[in-house]
């Protein structure tokens, strides 16, 4: 499975916090090459299943979030400016002359206004409230194509950098999903030790309210939360951060199960897969908060890899850390933690 | 039109690297005489129907703001500095083209990891840095620009980089490439975004009697703002100015401008602020002095990724601009 190509399919896919259908069809469509029972619920969560054949297996849930964080229009107003609100916690501080898509009852292009040294308040960032977005129209044309509550991305693309970085937009969390599907494609044909549950969720960016039902409806017994986490950038603190490039970050965390870290970390090693352990000292701010108390509790630990520029239109993951997360989530579905 | 703005927008030319524009141009345009100055300005002259008892000579400059690489480190980080006026506002979060063969980031850590202090400030250029991902032949003094989309949109509006004044280009690219009613000179000029700096020479080497500066100019008719905050207003037709930070205008130039507006039936509006400057700055000092007048596009948000201009306006300079040489002939 080339994992660029996937990344560029499910990245360029729309799928803002509360309307996620676009991105989970086709997610849905990509699993149903590896699992069963393939579903999209009225939330906009994916589902799916694939069975090991061993009559005792447990469940083993493999999660990434499917939803990326954007706009919601909050205002038109007289002369057909767009106001907005935030989906999430997109960057800010990078919107200014952003050229943005309106979804509105079809897509519109537009331009996020920014204004000349004359009337510039300060040098201060722009605060959401003071978004203001021109589509070029009257506030009547504006009305027949934009609603309140439609939804507004940052217009972005796919790009490739030096190495084996790429930059787009809704690196988080579709990169996780690739993750998962690459890792399904590594495990096809073969004899797996547990029955696995795909869930691409919705809503993580808003307070992983889709993975909390998703968790509900499979009941796991195990779960591997697979989303981005922080890369190292001149600005940022070295213990705060991983290089792009340095593999897959194993989740050490309270929240966490430590069995599940330590064995997905002795495999690592075993198996020759490049690692960092990331430690989190409270939650993890992942799907893993709400799937670890779903029901009776569920085992949980995180998979992640490091991205730069979390949150902005132009994410950059490394693919190589993509590919070592699949691998290593393969091996552990194979059973490979059992005799490390 | 659009096609052919969007292919001249889309060359990467900034201040000291106009060359792709320079050479877009010179094999664009069926000319009488072409020559490039030691500076890089392209010097036309084009026969008209008629010879007029005086030079006249339109300007339109072919650079854009960019960037320049300062410095740059082993794990792929460049330093940078911005060539014209960018508030760094509009930098961060962005692809931009570097040295016309890789693709950079700008970006800050994680929304997350940043202090309160820090989601509220905007980082000057110096500390940013354009991310290329790993090693990239790219040495110190290489350029850089926006990546960044170019649309038609809404009500005949279109969306780009470096419209600021590849709009102007195209208009006199249009002008030399149809029946001109006068001779006229036409100077595609360099460094303006750094202070005017080739039309100065090119308006030595030509020595006008007479220029019309073609450019686009700030328009500020955004949400919240109001009366004469908004400069001008896309829409509005084409702005003429009769005075901005460098230039005083010549009075009769700037009346006729308008005079010559209303009986052909073009659109026309003036500036409610005295803010910008252009080419006009170094013209109109030239030699012995040149008798300036400037015709601009109206402009949402100047020096940007997303510069915004509406169609209409731009047809209105350019038709202006072709009356305007019969009418500063006849004078």
């Amino acid at each position: 499975m080339n994992i660029k190509s996937l990344l560029k399919t499910m990245t360029e896919k729309v799928g803002v916090s509360g309307n996620e259908f676009a991105a989970s069809n086709a997610a849905a469509e990509l699993l149903k090459q590896y699992a069963e029972d393939v579903n999209v619920d009225a939330f906009g969560n994916v589902t799916g299943f694939v069975k090991s054949g061993r009559a005792d297996a447990k469940t083993l849930m493999l999660d990434a979030h499917i939803d990326q964080v954007g706009y919601i229009v909050t205002n038109i107003d007289e002369n057909g400016f767009i106001s907005v609100g935030t989906c999430g916690s997109p960057d800010v501080k990078t919107i200014l002359a952003q050229s943005v898509t309106v979804h509105g009852k079809k897509d519109i292009q537009g331009v996020v206004s920014t204004l000349p040294p004359h009337v510039l308040k300060s040098e201060s960032a722009p605060k959401a409230e003071e978004i203001s977005i021109d589509v070029g129209m009257n506030k009547a044309q504006v009305m027949e194509i934009v609603s309140l509550g439609d939804f507004v991305t940052v217009n972005s693309a796919f790009r490739e950098l030096a190495g084996n970085v790429i930059s787009a937009p809704a690196v988080d969390d579709r990169s996780g999903v690739c993750a998962i599907l690459s890792a399904l494609d590594m495990l096809k044909g073969k004899k797996m030790a547990y029955n696995i549950a795909v869930s691409f969720s919705a809503q993580e960016e808003t307070g992983e309210r889709g993975a909390t039902q998703t968790a509900f409806r499979i009941a796991p017994d195990e779960c591997i939360a697979v989303d981005v986490s922080f890369g190292r950038t001149p600005d940022s603190s070295p213990k705060e951060t991983a290089e792009l490039g340095s593999g897959v970050m194993i989740g050490y965390s309270p929240s966490l199960d430590s069995g599940m870290s330590n064995s997905l970390r002795a495999l690592a090693r075993n198996k020759n897969i490049a690692f960092t352990e990331e430690v989190m000292p409270g939650s993890t701010g992942t799907n893993a908060d709400a799937i670890g108390v779903s029901g009776a509790g569920v085992k949980c630990c995180t998979l992640s890899f490091p991205i730069r520029y979390m949150h902005t239109p132009v994410e950059c993951v490394d693919l190589g850390d993509v590919e070592l997360t699949a691998r290593l989530i393969c091996e552990y579905a194979l059973g490979g933690a059992d005799d490390v | 039109m659009f096609d052919e703005l969007k292919t001249l927008c889309e060359l990467n030319g900034t201040s000291g690297d106009e060359s792709r524009v320079r050479n877009y141009i010179e094999t664009h345009i069926n000319a009488d005489k072409i020559t490039t100055d030691p500076l890089g300005n392209l010097l036309v002259f084009k026969k008209g129907r008629k010879t007029p008892d005086k030079k006249i000579m339109f300007a339109a400059h072919m650079d854009e703001v960019g960037f320049i690489i300062t410095d740059v480190s082993e794990n792929g980080f460049l330093s940078f500095g911005a060539v014209g006026g960018i508030n760094p506002s509009v930098v961060l979060g962005r692809a931009l083209c570097v040295d016309n063969k890789a693709f950079g980031i700008v970006g800050t850590k994680a929304v997350h990891q940043q202090s309160k202090e820090e989601r509220g400030k905007i980082p000057p250029f110096d500390e940013m840095y354009i991310d290329v991902g790993g090693n990239v032949d790219i040495s110190r003094g290489s350029f850089a620009y926006f990546d960044t989309d170019f649309f038609r949109f809404g009500d005949g509006f279109i969306k780009g980089k470096a419209i600021d004044d590849r709009a102007g280009c195209l208009i006199m690219m249009d002008m030399i490439n149809g029946e001109p009613e006068y001779d006229a000179w036409y100077a595609f000029t360099v460094q303006e975004e750094i202070g005017t700096r080739g039309s100065k020479t090119a308006a030595f080497t030509i020595a006008p009697d007479a220029a019309i500066v073609l450019e686009t100019t700030t328009a500020c008719d955004a949400a919240g703002v109001s009366g004469s905050k908004k400069v001008c207003e896309l829409g509005k037709g084409a702005v003429v100015s009769y005075m901005d930070k460098r230039t005083i205008y010549d009075r009769e130039l700037y009346s006729l401008a308008f005079k010559t507006a209303e009986e052909n039936g073009i659109p026309v509006q003036t500036k409610t602020l005295v803010a910008g400057g252009n080419d006009s700055g170094s013209i109109h000092i030239s030699r012995g002095g040149v008798r300036t007048c400037a015709v601009s596009v109206p402009c949402r948000n100047l020096h940007s990724p997303s510069c915004v201009i509406k169609e209409s306006d731009y047809f209105a300079v350019k038709k202006l601009a072709e009356k305007m040489l019969s009418a500063v002939a006849e004078i």
